[in-house]
């Protein structure tokens, strides 16, 4: 892959803009609460900007690895830091900047704690910049750790319904699939004799076949707990419903694709025959997850859990699409991620509105909402059709590639993702028919909608979900700049 | 007076302060004895560093730095098992050690 | 899509403006003004009337488009590595026409709903989502690719959603509304595993546009087996039964009379189940080129024909009347395709019939919405006690509408369904055009049914009430919960003061009139319309005999409904409560309903759903719990080696020390 240097360090300040803020933040008084949300909303937007900037900037026609830095950091190891952009990694840090901007305007009402939450959440933020951007798998991996342990924290602190419980949970397994992931780097790093950790070096490696096999079973494993694979999902649901809304936001639109990521970028790529291997087994499993998915979901009745159960759903979609290895499918999976991640940033950002002036989430107990409050309702309704892959949003177009993608590989296996749809949207329908158009409750009838403020984040999301609904090409043209090399490559 | 100006006769009384030490910590059940006999064994220890490096690496440094050393590390840790002492005093409102069971399994 | 508006063709600028601009009345009344009624109304009504232009144009225009050359004008939307999607328009005969009666009558009815719907507290929502609405179907109508064809598809029912739920406060509303979504999804799914299906049999990845002509010329190129068209061919149908509400999952469509009447007006004409059959005439060289999948889709919608014909018949709402009276419209045209696809035919029957009945059930519709906003009730026994005949417009239009409907020379629907009852013919098996001619029977019966009951009001002493009070109570269980609930939904937006003064206002009247004036003039224009879609006019030999038995069932079905409902001495019971049993089978509507219920409640959240979280919360959850309580369990058990005794562990340390000391010494 050709590199292409930066002029400026771009990544590096859209890394180091949380970080700054979270030292500023140190600083500051727990009563200056106006001053706290202002840095972190100031940090969050600098990072939000400059991911635009490197997604509108990137030059396809060129492709490669553009905006890169390099810094040797331990020269003994081989550990170097070295970040860059290219097709696959720039649509998921603008998820990323998308998330972690809406994410802080949407905690603006915070009362608890407020200096802890944004250091916490800027430190987790930065985690996950840390990883889409970094191509050492030493950074990879230390930014991977990064990024989950202020999630037990935040959990634990902020959370709600059985958060020590879901906070353990999340992490052990968590904790459980980095136990996984570090032999099969470490066997990588070994078995290539060259010293290095630049995973674009390891690449050029021929590894022999049954290393390949179990590192990227190892990693695939490992990695994939963090991206919600069928059978290791149930942390998932657990932790978005404990989580308070923005960490929720966080955890499952951006957090679980750094699981989907990492099986794409160091699994997939350093592993191409390890991956031959097992594609099948990984079709099996995603496609398991994505029906599994919708029928769990469809027997809930809290809104969390309806949600977390549609993103083992959608997550099961990315891993189909991955399993494929072909273009459209890893298209698409990209596509998927970045589309979900706006998706359900959305649906937790609704339900989080809704949660913190009714303190339930039982959807039969709630009824009626879109009396009550339309504007909040009109966010949900918006996120669940998106969820039920509506045209004219993004993750039609991505559910589109990768259930084509898939009947060409896996034809069983991808008519049962089809056929999972229709419950999609029984599933979708339920729920807003159930929350939002019944008979209101009368305790809640006294509450506001949504104040213009408050309602800027959930717009800014629904901006970007139909902006590439209508015009996909801007994104899968991005993605498939990298895409194809890739798949050269493999 | 040879015997003050062997090896072994230094050795020989660590290796006594040593096993007083030992015995006192294995054997008394006053946590201020146990603590003072840590003392012996730390002292055992330096007077071996002292020993040895004035018969047999006479570099003047080496030994007597390690020797001051042991010295801080043995204020330190006085310090804080008298601390700890004195924590397990409010709470059992004994200081012996067959009392402190709170981590029976 | 950054293209020099100068450089582009002035016809895809035209497609464009006609799909682009509804689209955009859509976004900016959400977006900004939807709290502004009137602003709402002039940006959707704007909106849509500059398309109803541009789409008579398109039609007198555009030369040289024909079935087999259409012109093609698209653009790419999204390319992928085997995927690429073109957006663009397929412009032919059949889309032009249809274009040109979606744009129509959507532009009528959002003229007649300044009238219906004023005061209504979602006002500008409502015409909102009409534009979608109008977009969506436009869309569909002129797309050149199936995946933007299956896009505007989904649009529809999505649309179709939001309007059908329009009343959300309404529970029955809502609910209505998730069921005409969840069932037509049903079945798109088959729909989008057809696409997908035809795809994997083409194994030809340039195709990946799936344009419409492509799929048209598979029949021609023999590239696939007659199995695997069949297969493709029935899934796709899968699509056009759930729109088109085919048997067996018509059972969305009587209750999607939850919305406002003018949205069953566009609904049921020329938007959302006109959608099906249009698209079987779209792809009608693909469906016939494969007789098995043709000779299904005859048998089904003759399935669908027969039951909701009987069903009609003994509904007592109107719209429930209508509603049925669609379906059982839409299983002719069906037919009619099927039948032509089997003999050999052309897709003129069926189209036909699709282009008169979107004329005449509008109307029927848009008076039927008339009478429930004069009177309040959706019961006809009831407007026509309250002096239904004196509203002089709707009650002429409404004859009209239905004699049109009942097959009756000279109204449209004669000769179309003359046409569609001719291709039946023309199929060796007698029994399809038996069935054919006993449902236009039963249609005329249950059309004039209603209008009788309509223009021949009983004083209120008549026995014939007595009939209908204790039937009343027996249709109680049926689809009397539908009877008065538009009637409350609407009274409570302040429409009830309109009782007092007679008279249509003009904005619900004009779209009347200028329907009566198409159901009149189309059968006219049946050889002008068949020229322009074929290219050429076959000449039809008439067959009398057909001619003879289609009018005589049409009259007999009159003349019985005269003698159960008309005549002075009638009762209003109907020579169907001879036979109890068979009643309230169709009053059951052949519990369709109730086998769907059955089958969400046993079948998908009774078994799978619950099965699954069973096995998440015990298997899944409860193996990793399992883990972690073992770990407790093992760490329990272990806990004895912690005596808590400090010196007894203190000499466990030193003894081991010493002895690794002493080994490493001795061992060296």
């Amino acid at each position: 892959m050709t590199e292409h240097l930066a002029s400026f360090p771009y990544l590096s300040c859209m890394l180091l803009s949380p970080v700054v803020g979270l030292f500023i933040l140190l600083f500051l008084k727990e009563h200056q609460r106006l001053a706290i949300r202002m840095v972190s909303l100031v940090a969050a937007g600098i990072s939000f900007g400059l991911s635009i900037y490197t997604f509108v900037s990137y030059d396809k026609a060129l492709g490669g690895l553009q905006f890169v830095e390099k810094y040797q950091w331990v020269k003994a190891f081989g550990i170097t830091y070295f970040v860059g952009v290219e097709g696959m990694n720039a649509p998921l840090l603008l998820l990323t900047g998308i998330v972690i901007f809406t994410g802080v305007l949407t905690m603006w009402e915070l009362q608890e704690r407020v200096k802890e939450y944004f250091i916490f959440q800027l430190a987790l933020v930065t985690g996950v910049f840390g990883v889409f951007m970094s191509y050492d798998m030493f950074f990879f991996f230390l930014f991977y750790e990064i990024a989950v342990v202020p999630m037990y924290i935040l959990i634990l602190i902020w959370g709600s319904t059985r958060k020590i419980y879901a906070a353990m949970k999340l992490t052990l397994y968590l904790m459980a699939g980095s136990g996984l992931i570090i032999p099969g780097i470490l066997l990588l790093y070994s078995s290539s004799g060259l010293f290095t950790f630049n995973m674009l070096q390891l690449h050029a490696v021929q590894f022999s076949p049954w290393v390949q096999k179990l590192t990227f079973v190892l990693m695939y494993l490992g990695f994939g707990v963090l991206a919600g694979v069928w059978p290791f999902h149930t942390w998932s649901p657990v932790g978005h419903v404990a989580a308070p809304t923005a960490v929720s936001m966080l955890h499952a639109g951006v957090l679980m694709k750094l699981g989907s990521f990492a099986i794409l970028r160091v699994a997939m790529y350093l592993c191409p025959q390890g991956f031959q291997y097992w594609a099948q087994f990984m079709g099996l499993l995603a496609a398991t997850g994505i029906v599994y998915g919708v029928f769990v979901g469809l027997a809930q009745t809290d809104l969390k859990y309806v949600i977390g159960y549609s993103s083992v759903s959608h997550m099961g979609i990315v891993g189909l699409g991955l399993a494929t290895g072909t273009v459209d499918g890893l298209n698409g999976a990209v596509f998927q991620m970045f589309a979900h991640g706006v998706m359900t940033a959305l649906f937790f950002s609704a339900v989080g509105y809704i949660y913190d002036r009714t303190h339930t989430r039982d959807i039969h107990e709630l009824g009626g909402f879109s009396k009550i409050m339309p504007v909040a309702s009109a966010f949900f309704i918006t996120a669940a059709l998106c969820g039920a892959g509506v045209p004219g949003m993004a993750s039609f177009w991505a559910e589109l590639l990768v259930l084509i993608a898939a009947v060409k590989v896996f034809p069983i296996r991808g008519l049962f993702a089809i056929a999972s749809l229709v419950i999609g949207a029984l599933f979708a329908l339920r729920v807003v028919q159930n929350t939002f158009f019944n008979e209101p409750n009368p305790k809640f009838t006294h509450f506001e909608d949504v104040s213009p403020f408050l309602g800027l984040p959930r717009m800014i999301l629904i901006g970007f979900l139909i902006f590439f609904g209508l015009f996909p090409q801007v994104m899968v043209s991005m993605i498939k700049s990298s895409i194809v090399p890739f798949i050269q490559g493999m | 007076m040879l015997v003050f100006n062997q090896l072994e006769t230094y050795l020989y009384l660590a290796l006594i302060l040593f096993a007083i030490g030992l015995y006192g910590v294995l054997a008394r059940r006053n946590l201020i004895a146990v603590l003072i006999s840590v003392e012996l064994i730390l002292n055992a220890a330096m007077i071996n560093f002292m020993a040895f490096n004035r018969f047999v690496a006479p570099h003047p440094a080496v030994g007597q730095v390690i020797a001051l050393f042991i010295m801080a590390v043995a204020a330190a840790e006085a310090a804080i098992g008298l601390s700890i002492i004195i924590a397990v005093y409010r709470k059992l409102k004994a200081i012996n050690v067959e009392q402190a069971t709170e981590l029976r399994g | 899509m950054g293209f020099n508006i100068g450089s582009v063709d002035p016809l895809f600028l035209a497609c464009f403006a006609i799909v682009a601009l509804p689209a955009l009345a859509f976004g900016t009344i959400m977006i900004f003004t939807w709290r502004r009624d009137n602003l709402s109304l002039g940006i959707s009504l704007t909106c849509s009337t500059i398309p109803l232009i541009l789409a008579w144009w398109l039609f007198f225009t555009v030369k040289g488009a024909t079935l087999a050359e259409p012109i093609i004008l698209q653009v790419n939307w999204m390319v992928s590595d085997a995927v690429v999607v073109p957006f663009g328009f397929h412009l032919d005969p059949v889309s032009l026409l249809m274009l040109v009666i979606v744009a129509t009558i959507s532009w009528l009815i959002q003229i007649y709903s300044i009238g219906y719907m004023e005061g209504d507290p979602g006002f500008a929502r409502y015409y909102a989502d009409l534009s979608l609405f109008g977009m969506a179907m436009l869309s569909l109508v002129s797309a050149s690719g199936m995946v933007q064809l299956f896009i505007s598809w989904e649009l529809v029912g999505l649309a179709s959603y939001l309007l059908i739920g329009f009343w959300y406060e309404k529970f029955s509303a809502s609910e209505a509304g998730k069921k005409a979504f969840v069932v037509t999804r049903f079945g798109d799914i088959g729909f989008y595993m057809g696409l997908v299906f035809l795809l994997y049999f083409m194994k030809d990845i340039s195709l990946f546009g799936l344009g419409i002509a492509d799929i048209n010329n598979i029949g021609l190129t023999q590239k696939l087996t007659e199995a695997q068209i069949t297969l493709c061919a029935l899934l796709i149908f899968c699509g056009v039964a759930g729109k088109s509400a085919q048997f067996p999952i018509h059972v969305w469509l009587p209750d999607a009379m939850e919305g406002p009447t003018p949205v069953s007006a566009l609904l049921h004409s020329a938007t959302m189940v006109a959608a099906g059959v249009y698209l079987m005439t779209r792809l009608f060289p693909f469906f016939a080129a494969s007789a098995t999948a043709m000779a299904v889709v005859l048998a089904i919608s003759t399935i669908t024909l027969i039951l909701s014909s009987t069903i009609g018949m003994v509904a007592r709402d109107i719209k429930q009347v209508w509603a049925y009276s669609t379906i059982s419209q839409l299983g002719f045209m069906a037919m009619g395709l099927a039948a032509a696809g089997l003999a050999h035919g052309t897709l003129f029957a069926g189209y036909y019939h699709l282009t008169t009945h979107a004329a005449f059930k509008a109307l029927l519709f848009l008076c039927a919405g008339v009478f429930i906003h004069h009177f309040g009730t959706n019961d006809f026994f009831v407007m026509s006690k309250d002096g239904g005949r004196k509203l002089m417009i709707p009650m002429v239009t409404v004859t009209i509408a239905a004699l049109a409907l009942a097959g009756i020379f000279p109204f449209s629907g004669f000769f179309s369904k003359e046409l569609v009852l001719a291709q039946l013919w023309h199929l060796d098996n007698k029994l399809w055009v038996g069935l054919g001619l006993f449902g236009a029977f039963l249609t005329a019966y249950y059309t004039f049914r209603v209008i009788f009951v309509l223009l021949f009001p009983r004083p209120d002493d008549h026995p014939a009430w007595q009939t209908y009070y204790v039937r009343e109570e027996v249709a109680g269980h049926g689809h009397g919960a539908h009877g008065h609930e538009e009637e409350e939904a609407h009274g409570s937006h302040g429409h009830g003061g309109h009782g007092d003064h007679h008279g249509v206002p003009w904005v619900m009247a004009f779209p009347l009139i200028v329907l009566a004036g198409f159901t009149l003039v189309l059968g006219f224009m049946q050889t002008r319309i068949e020229k322009f879609l074929l290219g050429e006019s076959h000449p039809h030999e008439l067959n009398y005999l057909l001619l003879v038995l289609a009018v005589g069932c049409a009259l007999g079905g009159i003349g019985m409904a005269w003698l159960d409902w008309g005549r002075a001495r009638a009762n209003w019971s109907g020579f169907l409560s001879k036979f109890p049993m068979l009643e309230n089978f169709f009053i059951q509507k052949w519990y369709m309903d109730h086998f769907w219920r059955w089958f969400l409640n046993t079948v998908i959240y009774g078994t799978f759903s619950r099965i699954f979280t069973y096995n998440d919360r015990r298997v899944v959850d409860g193996g990793v719990d399992a883990v972690a309580l073992g770990t407790i369990g093992s760490g329990r058990l272990l806990s004895f080696i912690q005596t808590a005794f400090l010196q007894l562990n203190l000499l466990f340390m030193v003894l081991v020390l010493a002895g690794v000391g002493i080994y490493l010494l001795m061992g060296r």
